[in-house]
């Protein structure tokens, strides 16, 4: 147990060490809300209605660029056999990585709110909101994390990851962006979108966490 | 004696290619062996599958008396582990990267066993400096702390000597390689200091034992 | 005496499966153009049904064959079994985009589009998009790469385990395609008979294909494994 607590406050350490990295995503998540919020302003009045489709994509963008990096800095130190050889579970070295990723992208995904209140003039910092995006970025995060494992064994996986990964997470996209439609006031609620949401999240914790074992197994 | 290194029929295949074949050797806990052999002998492969980096395609072989099959946390507590690469950290100190392995390994008096090692290794006044600054030898250094940071019982290293001067090969020699009480398996390129620090040798070609000298 | 019935039946499959591929093939060429009824409301351009849905139910059998064979991979680290799933891939690929270009081709004179956003059509391309991610992954790797094959295993089960997600996501969110007719049993019985052998046909060839695959990557695999063994004792 303490190792794993370890392992999850080594990654938060280098989470904060190394935070210049992560703002590449997030500059890359400001510059894509401007940048729909300026196209769609040239052809339609009101932009309500795409914005839960606008903040969706570019979580998911964002969410695989920050990802994709998550196990090269430890693959290219050697450090990733160093935690092999230590007598610690396999499994606490995904949760601290998914950890670490959690925290740099719901900063990410709350400034994104915050500059889309501003661009969109909807409060969108609202605690349903919040609460939809956080279900959502548990669910996408722990299955990018697990398909980022192959930054170890391929080469150009910067343009994998999210040929992989943004199929798989169709579901999520459809329940974030309805969830999110509902919240704003901009769809009807049509289906329980946050159950699917909850239900998609726990999925892709628990069946990540069994299976990341066998991928690094030597 | 009791046997720290067993290997039985060991074998291990990548793809279709035999890297090991039939590996059969006894070390005896404290001596020290030099793993001696050419490029793409097998030295490297063998290394990784007692350190359980790679699981074993064929045979059996036990370090510090429990089964590298198994890969268990008591056999990883007592092997430390040198390769090619320091296996640390950059963006962290050397203290934080000691720190952070001795918590993985449990290490009761943490912050006195890595004082200790630092001191030893000439390290203790650069301890708060990011690793990616040190240079290589420095490198090699702090790596020879976090192999030994756990009090291991046995040790594999891979070209130990790399990227150490004179200095940092004896503390290397100090440490670990003529360290009272371990086991020693260590590949080595650097045949003129076999005589130094070795007891024994073993010696691979293609991947299985060509000659062992002092071995039982 | 089973497991004998079953090794004879494997070790004749190269003479057995060319001649019986063909021959459905032919029935339900014939079956489809001559011998069923003109549909009534649709016309000539229903007749590509007796391919489309056969190939619907191929590409779903193909990804079972991915599924079972990834879980072997995991469980065995056997290498041939990665070959399998690897086939199964490639065919089900195939047989994706066969049922997604005969669904375009049906869909404009029926419903004046070649594409809609439809819940099925989604969910099929998806599935097209996942078998795609899964084989290019798999090709940035060396095939005799056992952790890469243990890596594509992990992507197949996982896509395995989210289609039906997937499926139920996309059918909450809109549905236009035409309810599966055979299994409610409206299908008049020639038309129903055509379905029936073009369904023997498709499944046949899935695995006579599958089957060629496996065997070409399972040689290929061991080629380049001579290969590197001839390469370390040619540098000894």
């Amino acid at each position: 147990m303490s190792a794993s607590l370890a392992v999850i406050e080594k990654d938060l350490r280098l989470l904060w060490r190394h935070r210049s990295g992560w703002l590449s995503a997030a500059t890359f998540a400001a510059i894509t809300v401007l940048t729909y919020s300026f196209a769609f302003d040239l052809v339609t009045d009101d932009v309500r209605p795409l914005l839960p489709g606008v903040l969706w994509v570019t979580f998911l963008f964002a969410g695989t660029i920050a990802c994709s990096r998550t196990f090269t800095d430890e693959v290219e130190q050697g450090t990733f056999d160093a935690l092999l050889l230590a007598p610690v579970p396999r499994t606490a070295l995904y949760v601290g990585k998914v950890i670490a990723n959690l925290v740099a992208l719901l900063a990410i995904e709350v400034a994104v709110l915050v500059m889309g209140t501003i661009l969109f003039n909807t409060t969108l910092v609202t605690a349903e909101l919040l609460v939809i995006v956080g279900v959502g970025t548990v669910g996408y995060v722990c299955l990018t994390t697990l398909l980022a494992t192959l930054g170890s064994r391929v080469r150009s996986r910067e343009v994998l990851l999210p040929v992989l990964a943004l199929p798989l997470l169709v579901p999520l996209l459809i329940a974030g962006v309805r969830a999110t439609g509902v919240a704003l006031d901009v769809s009807a609620p049509s289906a329980p979108w946050l159950l699917l949401l909850a239900v998609f999240a726990i999925w892709s914790a628990v069946g990540s966490a069994l299976l990341f074992p066998l991928v690094v197994e030597r | 004696m009791t046997a720290a290194i067993d290997a039985h029929g060991l074998g291990k295949r990548y793809g279709a290619s035999e890297v090991l074949e039939d590996v059969t050797f006894t070390l005896e806990a404290g001596s020290r062996t030099a793993l001696l052999g050419a490029n793409g002998a097998g030295k490297t492969t063998l290394l990784a599958v007692l350190s359980t980096l790679a699981a074993p395609s064929r045979g059996t072989a036990s370090v510090a008396g429990y089964p590298v099959d198994g890969a268990s946390a008591e056999l990883r507590r007592r092997i430390g582990v040198l390769t090619h690469s320091p296996m640390l950290y950059e963006a962290l100190s050397p203290l934080e990267n000691l720190r952070f392995f001795a918590r993985l390994y449990g290490v009761v008096d943490a912050e006195a066993r890595i004082e200790e090692l630092l001191r030893a290794l000439g390290l203790w006044r650069r301890r708060e400096e990011p690793t990616a600054v040190l240079s290589r030898g420095y490198h090699q250094r702090v790596a020879i702390a976090r192999a030994l940071v756990h009090r291991p019982a046995v040790l594999l290293l891979d070209e130990p000597e790399t990227g150490l001067d004179v200095e940092g090969v004896a503390l290397l020699d100090e440490l670990m390689l003529r360290a009272p009480g371990m086991t020693v398996l260590a590949a080595t390129h650097r045949v003129d200091r076999i005589d130094v620090w070795a007891d024994d040798r073993l010696m691979l070609e293609r991947g299985r034992v060509a000659v062992a000298v002092g071995l039982s | 005496m089973l497991r004998n019935t079953l090794l004879a039946v494997y070790g004749a499959r190269w003479t057995v499966l060319p001649p019986l591929v063909g021959i459905s093939m032919l029935a339900m060429l014939i079956g489809a153009v001559v011998v069923a009824p003109r549909e009534v409301v649709e016309g000539e351009v229903q007749r590509l049904f007796y391919i489309h849905a056969p190939s619907a139910i191929a590409m779903y059998l193909a990804g079972g064959v991915v599924f079972f064979a990834s879980l072997a991979v995991l469980w065995t680290r056997d290498l041939r079994f990665d070959a399998l799933a690897r086939a199964a891939a490639t065919v089900g690929a195939l047989f994706t985009a066969i049922v997604l270009a005969t669904g375009a081709i049906w869909g404009r004179p029926i419903w004046g589009v070649y594409w809609a956003w439809d819940a099925r059509l989604t969910g099929t391309l998806i599935l097209f998009l996942i078998y795609s991610g899964y084989l290019l992954a798999r090709s940035l790797a060396d095939e005799t790469d056992e952790q890469a094959a243990r890596y594509a295993a992990v992507l197949a089960i996982i896509g395995a385990l989210d289609f039906p997600i997937i499926h139920m996501s996309v059918d909450w969110w809109r549905t236009l395609h035409p309810q599966p007719i055979v299994a409610r049993g409206a299908l008049p019985t020639p038309m129903l008979l055509v379905f029936f052998v073009g369904l023997v046909a498709i499944s046949l060839l899935a695995v006579w294909l599958i089957a060629l695959r496996a065997e070409a990557e399972g040689l290929a695999t061991r080629v380049s494994g001579l290969r590197a063994a001839a390469d370390r004792r040619e540098g000894e």
